[in-house]
């Protein structure tokens, strides 16, 4: 592994937050790639466009670290679909991302709301 | 999950979530040919998405080590030589190891090809003498351990009819014997227990090469007639390919008949009987031990004189067990070969390692892992081995052929021997091991190289104080194991110039031999055999190029040698059993000449000497002097048949030269020699087997150039005459000293290729070294030093190790030489001529490997060199 190259897409610095999402929707069941975009664009209202090739090598790199585990099955429309769905090394990762996330969150929002201030005052 | 699996599967997932969109935008109302246009837009550039994908799988362990191969074949394609050496070095211990590992396996390790072979053991007098037949009987009877025991007789037959005549080799058995090796004949069926008996016993088997070489392999054979020595016999049944029966006797049998042993089963002094007997499955060797000697304790004590020394010995060491230490001392030889091999690529290795330290410090610095590293370097060290593996195995099958084809004829189970797939197995894992084992040094010295040392100082000094020592202890190795290899050789090469030194007795250049059997013939009967002997005689010494002739019963060494009692004159008469013993041999006149065998006292047999006229006989010159110490032996009598109150005498008309018997370097003993013409039966108790004389004729020129006109001689008197064993006496004394030969010439061979391994250590080390201070000398001859002290330093430092090696060695040598002092002979294992010589030898042999880097040294231009890096 030790020969493994930087990772070199374009959506590198989102990377933490689409993982995040992925391994939350999986929360809800397993779920075929397609079916984990629509459910992310359909859950912010079209904010959030999961590019396609953004979400593949996210789904196979999580599943190379064991957060996620896949198989093929057949869909309602005679579809053969490899659906992912979360391990419990999976749900692990998504505790940490998310306290990660939240940390993030209150960091920003402490700093921005503190750059206001200087402003009011 | 292979990686073509994984593209399929990609491919499938990308085209399945094209065929979702697709499928939900018309579901929505859009038009299929829009729906579709708009999601692959949506999806980007196809081949994108799948690249980066697939970039997230990482590499393949596979594709890796791939990888690492190709890198690593490029790099030795790179270095040629480096990469040449390196693999027939390696060929050389593999190969050699294959070879000698595959002989020991075939006679030493792999069980005989029997049934149960661990259970059959051999019974025997002295481990070696045959066995009486009412001895054999009474062990038959009383004993309560063996399943089955049977007894073997040798035997050999005229095969006459259908092409030339011909002497076969064949035993006579038991009935019992067959069946309790637990085999089956390929055709027909064996001797039923009815068949051991006169009258019922004209049927044989064939053995599997006779049947196809004098048979056409003719399954119909089965149930006809041959004619074994002018009687016909059944055939009865056909032996399978590989079936081999003559245990310890050394010519290979290929006829089987039925031993009748009912006029004989009274008999304790005619000993011609090998017994072999299966242990029961409860019961042990040592019970069975013990039962034996309790047994013969009580004939012994009956009967005295004939129950002595009676040993009970696996059959499987009683077939292998004198060459068994030869063999260990060759397996021993090449395993130090394999050992040199090992230590000189792992020097050429670490070398190599050091030399790269920069390539593997630029690899680090670029975010190589140590792991990564160390996994390179070895899979280089690997695709050498394997490489070196491979030609190992191809030399190992080409040594093993050359070697079957060298070895000595009497070396058991030879037939036995090929290359064996585990024996190859081994060998390359011993190869690759070395490549693991020694590719793992330099590895973990590499990687654990300091980034930035190694970078600014441009690999010299990088290869550290620490590299330079264990390959200096490596060579040092090399040059002990040599030396240990070169003692060996040195003392095995003794042995064989004492064994050459040895005096026959006689002269064997110049002299031709073949025996003529009588057997079955019609010139059998014995007034007719004085007859045709004589005629024989006569013609085959007129020949043109024939100097003289002369004929015997057993020629030294190739006949067989049977012990007779006898009696002297004039001393008390031995009780039962207790009487001396000698050689019994019978000469035709001429046979002494012919041989250059001198007559120390009296004369030759006369044609004078016939059946009728009074009884003559020649002793050896050691039954001489023993018998009658300080007189005149010659008008002595002794008896060697009639009965005890009526002997009769022959007298002594000649003290004969000792000479050897059997082994080349057997002791001389008592033998004496009768009159053939007096006695044309050869032996009073007339052995039918007994008809057969082996003629000599010693030659103007080239002896064996006579062999034609002497059969056509023999064939114009009779043309149905067998005549076997045409051999020069050279050829007959070689294949006496071929087994020491042999020996000799393969420690010879592998010390040979110690010693230049060695060398090529040594050269290597110190060339490296050379290379690596040039710098330094450099500088010291910019600051004076002349060529000269250069010279004297490198060649000074090379010695130092080779010296350090040599004793080493000398100090290994000493214990391990004793371990083959069974094969030695006329020499002691630590002979200080051979270690001085062996030593002196190695420690040239060190001086040139080091002088030649050492002039390259001297020769360094100073300014160049101080210039340089």
């Amino acid at each position: 592994m030790v020969d493994q190259k930087p990772y070199q897409n374009p959506i590198e610095l989102l990377q933490g937050t689409l993982d995040l999402l992925v391994l939350q929707t999986l929360t809800w069941g397993p779920q075929h790639g397609y079916g984990i975009a629509h459910v992310i664009r359909a859950g912010s209202r079209d904010a959030l466009q999961v590019d396609t090739g953004s979400l593949y090598p996210a789904l196979h790199r999580l599943e190379r670290e064991g957060a996620v585990a896949s198989e093929w099955k057949t869909s309602e429309n005679k579809q053969r679909v490899k659906v992912y769905r979360l391990t419990p090394q999976g749900r692990r990762k998504l505790t940490q991302e998310r306290s990660r996330w939240d940390r993030l969150m209150e960091a920003m929002s402490g700093v921005l709301d503190a750059a206001k201030e200087p402003e009011e005052a | 999950m292979n990686r073509r699996r994984r593209e399929r599967e990609l491919d499938e997932e990308i085209a399945a979530h094209l065929a979702m969109a697709v499928a939900d935008r018309v579901a929505r109302g859009q038009n299929p040919k829009e729906a579709e246009a708009a999601a692959r837009r949506e999806l980007g550039n196809e081949a994108i998405v799948k690249e980066t994908t697939r970039a997230q799988w990482g590499r393949g362990s596979f594709e890796r080590l791939a990888q690492d191969v190709r890198y690593g074949l490029r790099l030795l394609r790179r270095s040629p030589g480096f990469a040449a050496v390196a693999i027939v070095t390696l060929a050389l211990g593999v190969g050699a190891n294959t070879a000698i590992l595959s002989v020991v396996d075939a006679i030493l390790l792999r069980p005989l090809p029997y049934a149960d072979p661990s259970r059959l053991v051999v019974l025997l007098h002295d481990g070696r003498n045959p066995v009486a037949p009412a001895n054999y009987l009474d062990w038959k009877q009383r004993s309560r351990s063996f399943e089955s025991m049977g007894a073997a007789e040798n035997w050999s037959a005229n095969l006459t009819g259908g092409g030339t005549p011909e002497k076969v080799p064949a035993l006579l058995l038991t009935p019992e014997i067959l069946p309790m090796l637990g085999v089956r004949p390929a055709l027909g069926r064996f001797f039923l227990p009815s068949e051991g008996v006169a009258g019922q016993d004209h049927v044989v088997l064939l053995g599997d090469g006779l049947w196809r070489r004098r048979f056409g392999a003719d399954p119909n054979v089965v149930g006809t007639s041959v004619q074994l020595n002018g009687q016909p016999y059944a055939v009865i049944g056909v032996m399978p390919p590989g079936f081999l029966f003559a245990p310890f006797w050394t010519a290979d049998s290929e006829m089987w008949a039925p031993l009748d042993l009912q006029a004989r089963a009274a008999s304790r002094e005619g000993s011609s009987l090998r017994i072999f007997g299966r242990l029961r499955k409860d019961v042990s060797l040592s019970a069975a031990r013990a039962e034996i000697a309790a047994i013969t304790a009580v004939l012994e004590r009956d009967f005295p004189g004939t129950n002595r020394r009676v040993t009970v010995t696996p059959l499987h060491e009683k077939v292998v067990g004198n060459v068994r230490p030869a063999l260990l001392v060759l397996l021993g030889a090449v395993g130090l070969v394999l050992l040199i091999a090992c230590a000189n690529v792992a020097n050429m290795l670490l070398a190599r390692s050091s030399a790269r330290q920069r390539e593997i410090a630029l690899r680090a610095a670029l975010g190589a892992g140590r792991g990564r590293t160390i996994r390179q370097l070895l899979t280089e060290s690997l695709v050498l081995a394997a490489l070196g593996g491979v030609a190992g195995a191809a030399f190992g099958a080409w040594s093993l052929k050359a070697l079957v084809a060298l070895a000595p004829a009497s070396i058991p189970r030879l037939t036995d021997v090929h290359l064996d797939g585990r024996v190859l197995l081994a060998t390359f894992a011993a190869s690759l091991a070395t490549g693991i084992v020694f590719g793992l040094a330099p590895a973990l010295q590499a990687s654990s190289v300091h980034l930035q040392d190694a970078l600014k100082e441009g690999g010299a000094a990088g290869a550290g104080r620490e590299g330079g020592r264990v390959r200096r202890v490596f060579v040092a190795a090399e040059v002990a194991i040599a030396l240990v290899l070169l003692v060996g050789a040195g003392l095995m090469t003794r042995t064989f110039l004492a064994l050459q030194a040895i005096d026959p007795g006689f002269d064997p250049r110049g002299v031709i031999t073949f025996e003529v059997s009588v057997a079955g013939t019609r010139q059998a009967e014995p007034g007719r055999r004085s007859v045709l002997y004589r005629q024989i005689l006569e013609r085959i010494a007129a020949l043109p190029g024939v100097r003289s002739a002369g004929a015997i019963n057993h020629i030294p060494i190739a006949g067989d040698v049977w012990g007779f009692p006898y009696r002297i004159e004039g001393r008390p008469r031995p009780g039962p059993g207790e009487s001396p013993v000698a050689a019994y041999r019978a000469v035709m006149p001429g046979y002494f000449a012919s041989m250059r065998l001198p007559i120390l006292r009296g004369r030759d047999v006369s044609a004078m000497d016939v059946a009728g006229a009074p009884g003559v006989v020649l002793v050896s010159d050691y039954l001489a002097r023993h018998s009658w110490p300080g007189e005149d032996p010659i008008g002595k009598r002794i008896s060697l048949d009639g009965t005890d109150d009526d002997p009769k005498w022959v007298t002594v008309i000649g003290v004969v030269k000792d000479t050897v018997r059997h082994e080349w370097n057997d002791p001389p003993e008592d033998e004496f020699y009768l009159s053939v013409l007096q006695r044309p039966g050869l032996v009073a108790s007339s052995q039918s087997q007994a008809a057969y004389l082996t003629f000599v004729a010693r030659a103007d020129g080239d002896p064996a150039a006579l062999a034609p006109s002497l059969r056509a001689a023999v064939w114009k008197l009779d043309p149905t005459l067998p005549i076997s064993q045409v051999l020069t006496m050279d050829q007959i004394v070689a294949s006496a000293n071929a087994r020491a030969r042999f020996q000799m010439l393969l420690l010879a061979a592998f010390a040979v290729a110690a010693a230049l391994l060695a060398a090529v250590g040594i050269y290597g080390v110190m060339s490296y070294a050379v290379a690596k201070r040039t710098r330094e000398i450099g500088l010291r001859m910019a600051l004076g030093a002349n060529p000269g002290d250069v010279l004297r330093l490198v060649v000074g430092q090379g010695m130092a190790v080779a010296l350090a090696g040599a004793g080493v060695g000398i100090a290994a040598a000493l214990p391990l030489a004793r371990l083959m002092s069974s094969v030695l002979y006329g020499v002691r294992p630590t002979d200080p001529a051979t270690y001085a010589g062996v030593a002196l030898l190695l420690l040239a042999i060190a001086l040139l490997a080091s002088y030649l880097p050492a002039r390259r040294a001297a020769h360094i231009d100073p300014g160049k060199a101080l210039r340089a890096e």
